[in-house]
Protein backbone atom coordinates (compact mmCIF):
# COMPACT_ATOMS: atom_id res chain seq x y z
CA UNK A 1 0.00 0.00 0.00
CA UNK A 2 3.33 2.55 0.29
CA UNK A 3 4.15 2.14 -3.10
CA UNK A 4 3.87 5.71 -3.61
CA UNK A 5 5.35 6.98 0.11
CA UNK A 6 8.51 4.41 -0.71
CA UNK A 7 8.80 6.29 -4.21
CA UNK A 8 8.62 9.67 -2.92
CA UNK A 9 10.66 9.13 0.40
CA UNK A 10 13.36 7.82 -2.12
CA UNK A 11 13.12 10.88 -4.14
CA UNK A 12 13.45 12.85 -0.79
CA UNK A 13 16.27 11.29 0.42
CA UNK A 14 17.83 11.19 -3.13
CA UNK A 15 17.30 15.12 -2.90
CA UNK A 16 18.44 15.32 0.18
CA UNK A 17 21.43 13.42 -0.42
CA UNK A 18 22.32 15.20 -3.14
CA UNK A 19 22.04 18.51 -1.27
CA UNK A 20 24.31 17.50 1.20
CA UNK A 21 26.67 16.21 -1.23
CA UNK A 22 26.53 19.29 -3.06
CA UNK A 23 28.04 21.21 -0.42
CA UNK A 24 31.96 20.92 1.03
CA UNK A 25 33.12 17.28 1.65
CA UNK A 26 32.29 15.56 4.88
CA UNK A 27 34.11 12.79 6.29
CA UNK A 28 32.46 13.03 9.15
CA UNK A 29 30.19 9.70 8.66
CA UNK A 30 27.91 10.42 11.86
CA UNK A 31 26.39 13.74 10.37
CA UNK A 32 22.92 13.33 10.57
CA UNK A 33 22.10 13.89 6.69
CA UNK A 34 20.64 10.41 4.95
CA UNK A 35 23.10 7.70 3.46
CA UNK A 36 21.68 6.37 0.11
CA UNK A 37 22.88 3.28 1.80
CA UNK A 38 20.31 3.41 4.50
CA UNK A 39 17.90 4.11 2.05
CA UNK A 40 18.02 1.64 -0.36
CA UNK A 41 18.46 -1.05 2.58
CA UNK A 42 14.85 0.35 4.10
CA UNK A 43 13.10 -0.19 1.06
CA UNK A 44 14.39 -3.52 0.53
CA UNK A 45 13.46 -4.14 3.91
CA UNK A 46 9.79 -3.11 3.10
CA UNK A 47 9.96 -5.21 -0.46
CA UNK A 48 10.95 -8.05 1.53
CA UNK A 49 8.56 -7.94 4.33
CA UNK A 50 5.67 -7.67 1.35
CA UNK A 51 7.44 -10.21 -0.25
CA UNK A 52 7.34 -12.60 3.12
CA UNK A 53 3.48 -11.86 3.07
CA UNK A 54 2.66 -13.05 -0.03
CA UNK A 55 5.25 -16.45 0.32
CA UNK A 56 2.67 -16.87 3.35
CA UNK A 57 -0.38 -16.31 1.13
CA UNK A 58 0.86 -18.29 -1.18
CA UNK A 59 1.78 -21.61 1.19
CA UNK A 60 -1.67 -21.01 2.91
CA UNK A 61 -3.72 -20.83 -0.57
CA UNK A 62 -1.85 -24.66 -0.86
CA UNK A 63 -2.52 -25.99 2.03
CA UNK A 64 -6.13 -24.70 1.32
CA UNK A 65 -6.20 -21.78 4.05
CA UNK A 66 -6.29 -18.48 2.00
CA UNK A 67 -8.39 -17.53 -0.84
CA UNK A 68 -6.71 -16.52 -4.38
CA UNK A 69 -7.75 -13.07 -4.22
CA UNK A 70 -5.87 -12.56 -1.60
CA UNK A 71 -2.80 -14.93 -2.82
CA UNK A 72 -3.32 -12.35 -6.13
CA UNK A 73 -3.72 -8.95 -4.13
CA UNK A 74 -0.86 -9.53 -1.91
CA UNK A 75 1.49 -10.33 -4.97
CA UNK A 76 0.22 -7.53 -6.72
CA UNK A 77 1.56 -5.62 -3.93
CA UNK A 78 4.40 -6.90 -3.95
CA UNK A 79 5.14 -6.60 -7.15
CA UNK A 80 4.39 -2.88 -7.74
CA UNK A 81 6.36 -2.07 -4.70
CA UNK A 82 9.55 -4.00 -5.57
CA UNK A 83 9.04 -2.39 -9.41
CA UNK A 84 8.69 1.02 -8.29
CA UNK A 85 12.11 0.10 -6.18
CA UNK A 86 13.81 -1.41 -8.98
CA UNK A 87 12.72 1.87 -11.19
CA UNK A 88 14.31 4.50 -8.63
CA UNK A 89 17.51 2.36 -7.82
CA UNK A 90 18.36 2.38 -11.55
CA UNK A 91 17.19 6.07 -11.61
CA UNK A 92 19.74 7.23 -8.68
CA UNK A 93 22.37 5.00 -10.25
CA UNK A 94 21.86 6.85 -13.55
CA UNK A 95 22.39 10.04 -11.74
CA UNK A 96 25.27 8.72 -9.90
CA UNK A 97 26.68 7.91 -13.42
CA UNK A 98 26.25 11.30 -14.99
CA UNK A 99 27.81 12.89 -12.69
CA UNK A 100 31.37 10.60 -12.42
CA UNK A 101 31.08 11.19 -16.36
CA UNK A 102 31.65 15.25 -15.99
CA UNK A 103 34.30 16.44 -16.76
CA UNK A 104 36.72 18.09 -14.19
CA UNK B 1 -1.50 5.24 -2.15
CA UNK B 2 -5.11 5.76 -3.21
CA UNK B 3 -4.02 3.01 -6.21
CA UNK B 4 -3.49 0.01 -4.45
CA UNK B 5 -6.73 0.61 -2.27
CA UNK B 6 -8.73 0.04 -5.03
CA UNK B 7 -7.12 -3.16 -5.96
CA UNK B 8 -7.96 -4.33 -2.19
CA UNK B 9 -12.07 -2.62 -3.01
CA UNK B 10 -11.78 -4.66 -5.86
CA UNK B 11 -10.70 -7.31 -4.18
CA UNK B 12 -13.11 -7.26 -1.53
CA UNK B 13 -15.65 -7.51 -4.43
CA UNK B 14 -14.32 -10.25 -5.94
CA UNK B 15 -14.67 -11.97 -2.41
CA UNK B 16 -18.39 -10.96 -2.04
CA UNK B 17 -18.97 -12.26 -5.80
CA UNK B 18 -17.40 -15.57 -4.47
CA UNK B 19 -19.16 -16.59 -1.35
CA UNK B 20 -22.15 -15.69 -3.18
CA UNK B 21 -21.11 -18.15 -6.23
CA UNK B 22 -21.03 -21.11 -3.05
CA UNK B 23 -24.40 -19.74 -2.27
CA UNK B 24 -26.09 -20.57 -5.76
CA UNK B 25 -23.47 -23.81 -6.35
CA UNK B 26 -25.78 -25.09 -2.96
CA UNK B 27 -29.06 -23.88 -4.31
CA UNK B 28 -28.40 -25.77 -7.62
CA UNK B 29 -26.84 -28.82 -5.79
CA UNK B 30 -29.45 -29.24 -3.79
CA UNK B 31 -32.43 -28.56 -6.06
CA UNK B 32 -33.24 -32.06 -5.85
CA UNK B 33 -32.89 -32.55 -1.99
CA UNK B 34 -36.50 -33.10 -0.49
CA UNK B 35 -37.06 -34.67 2.83
CA UNK B 36 -36.87 -37.97 3.94
CA UNK B 37 -39.94 -38.03 5.41
CA UNK B 38 -43.49 -37.03 4.58
CA UNK B 39 -42.82 -34.29 7.72
CA UNK B 40 -39.06 -33.21 6.92
CA UNK B 41 -38.86 -30.01 5.07
CA UNK B 42 -37.17 -30.26 1.69
CA UNK B 43 -33.87 -27.81 1.29
CA UNK B 44 -34.59 -24.45 1.13
CA UNK B 45 -33.67 -21.61 -0.81
CA UNK B 46 -30.75 -19.14 0.22
CA UNK B 47 -30.65 -15.76 -1.13
CA UNK B 48 -27.12 -13.98 -0.63
CA UNK B 49 -27.20 -10.52 0.76
CA UNK B 50 -24.60 -7.75 0.52
CA UNK B 51 -23.82 -5.11 2.41
CA UNK B 52 -20.78 -2.36 2.05
CA UNK B 53 -18.76 -1.81 5.37
CA UNK B 54 -15.87 0.92 6.24
CA UNK B 55 -12.62 -0.77 6.49
CA UNK B 56 -10.55 1.37 8.67
CA UNK B 57 -7.32 0.02 7.58
CA UNK B 58 -7.86 0.73 3.74
CA UNK B 59 -10.21 4.08 4.49
CA UNK B 60 -12.62 3.11 2.13
CA UNK B 61 -16.43 1.08 1.81
CA UNK B 62 -15.37 -2.34 1.41
CA UNK B 63 -18.43 -4.70 0.20
CA UNK B 64 -19.05 -8.03 2.02
CA UNK B 65 -21.34 -10.87 2.00
CA UNK B 66 -24.48 -10.21 4.33
CA UNK B 67 -26.86 -12.34 6.29
CA UNK B 68 -27.83 -15.41 4.23
CA UNK B 69 -31.42 -15.30 3.53
CA UNK B 70 -33.99 -17.81 3.15
CA UNK B 71 -36.44 -18.01 0.68
CA UNK B 72 -39.76 -18.21 2.10
CA UNK B 73 -42.05 -18.81 -1.22
CA UNK B 74 -43.90 -22.16 -0.43
CA UNK B 75 -42.13 -25.56 -1.59
CA UNK B 76 -43.68 -27.04 -5.19
CA UNK B 77 -45.27 -30.08 -4.89
CA UNK B 78 -45.00 -32.66 -7.37
CA UNK B 79 -47.31 -36.30 -7.48
CA UNK B 80 -45.03 -39.08 -6.92
CA UNK B 81 -46.78 -41.66 -4.80
CA UNK B 82 -44.21 -44.05 -4.62
CA UNK B 83 -41.63 -41.61 -3.10
CA UNK B 84 -40.36 -42.18 0.67
CA UNK B 85 -41.22 -38.49 1.36
CA UNK B 86 -44.90 -38.60 -0.12
CA UNK B 87 -48.03 -37.29 1.35
CA UNK B 88 -51.10 -39.14 2.23
CA UNK B 89 -52.30 -37.99 -1.20
CA UNK B 90 -49.09 -39.07 -3.30
CA UNK B 91 -47.73 -35.35 -3.47
CA UNK B 92 -43.57 -34.61 -2.25
CA UNK B 93 -42.95 -31.51 -1.53
CA UNK B 94 -39.90 -30.25 -3.58
CA UNK B 95 -37.28 -27.75 -3.11
CA UNK B 96 -38.25 -23.79 -4.34
CA UNK B 97 -35.09 -23.93 -5.79
CA UNK B 98 -35.84 -22.92 -9.64
CA UNK B 99 -32.44 -23.92 -12.16
CA UNK B 100 -33.28 -21.23 -14.73
CA UNK B 101 -33.34 -18.39 -11.70
CA UNK B 102 -30.53 -19.98 -10.58
CA UNK B 103 -28.47 -20.26 -13.66
CA UNK B 104 -29.24 -15.98 -14.02
CA UNK B 105 -28.37 -15.56 -10.45
CA UNK B 106 -24.91 -17.48 -11.47
CA UNK B 107 -24.52 -15.28 -14.56
CA UNK B 108 -24.62 -12.47 -12.56
CA UNK B 109 -21.93 -13.21 -10.58
CA UNK B 110 -19.71 -14.10 -12.75
CA UNK B 111 -20.58 -10.44 -14.52
CA UNK B 112 -19.80 -8.85 -11.64
CA UNK B 113 -16.80 -10.74 -10.74
CA UNK B 114 -15.20 -9.87 -14.52
CA UNK B 115 -16.06 -6.16 -13.89
CA UNK B 116 -14.48 -6.21 -10.54
CA UNK B 117 -11.47 -8.43 -12.34
CA UNK B 118 -11.12 -5.08 -15.12
CA UNK B 119 -11.10 -2.40 -12.39
CA UNK B 120 -8.14 -4.30 -10.77
CA UNK B 121 -6.27 -5.13 -14.33
CA UNK B 122 -7.07 -1.59 -15.30
CA UNK B 123 -5.29 -0.01 -11.72
CA UNK B 124 -2.60 -2.56 -12.21
CA UNK B 125 -1.73 -0.81 -15.52
CA UNK B 126 -2.33 2.44 -14.45
CA UNK B 127 0.35 2.00 -11.63
CA UNK B 128 2.59 0.77 -14.14
CA UNK B 129 2.39 3.21 -16.43
CA UNK B 130 3.11 5.96 -13.64
CA UNK B 131 5.85 4.02 -13.10
CA UNK B 132 6.90 4.14 -15.93
CA UNK B 133 7.62 7.49 -16.44
CA UNK B 134 10.69 6.92 -14.51
CA UNK B 135 11.44 4.76 -17.24
CA UNK B 136 12.60 6.31 -20.93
Amino acid sequence: MSTPTIASNAYQMAARLAQATAGTEDLNPNRDSPNFGQMVQNVVETVVDKGRDADQKSIGLVEGKTDVVDVVTAISETELALETMVTVRDRVISAYEEIMRMPI
Amino acid sequence: MDLIKSLFISASGLKAQNNRMQVIAENIANADSTGRTPDEEPYRRKIPTFKSHFDKEIGAEMVEMGRIAEDQTDFVERYEPGHPAANEQGFVRRPNVSTLVETVDMRQAQRSYEANLNVIQATRRMVQRTIDILRA
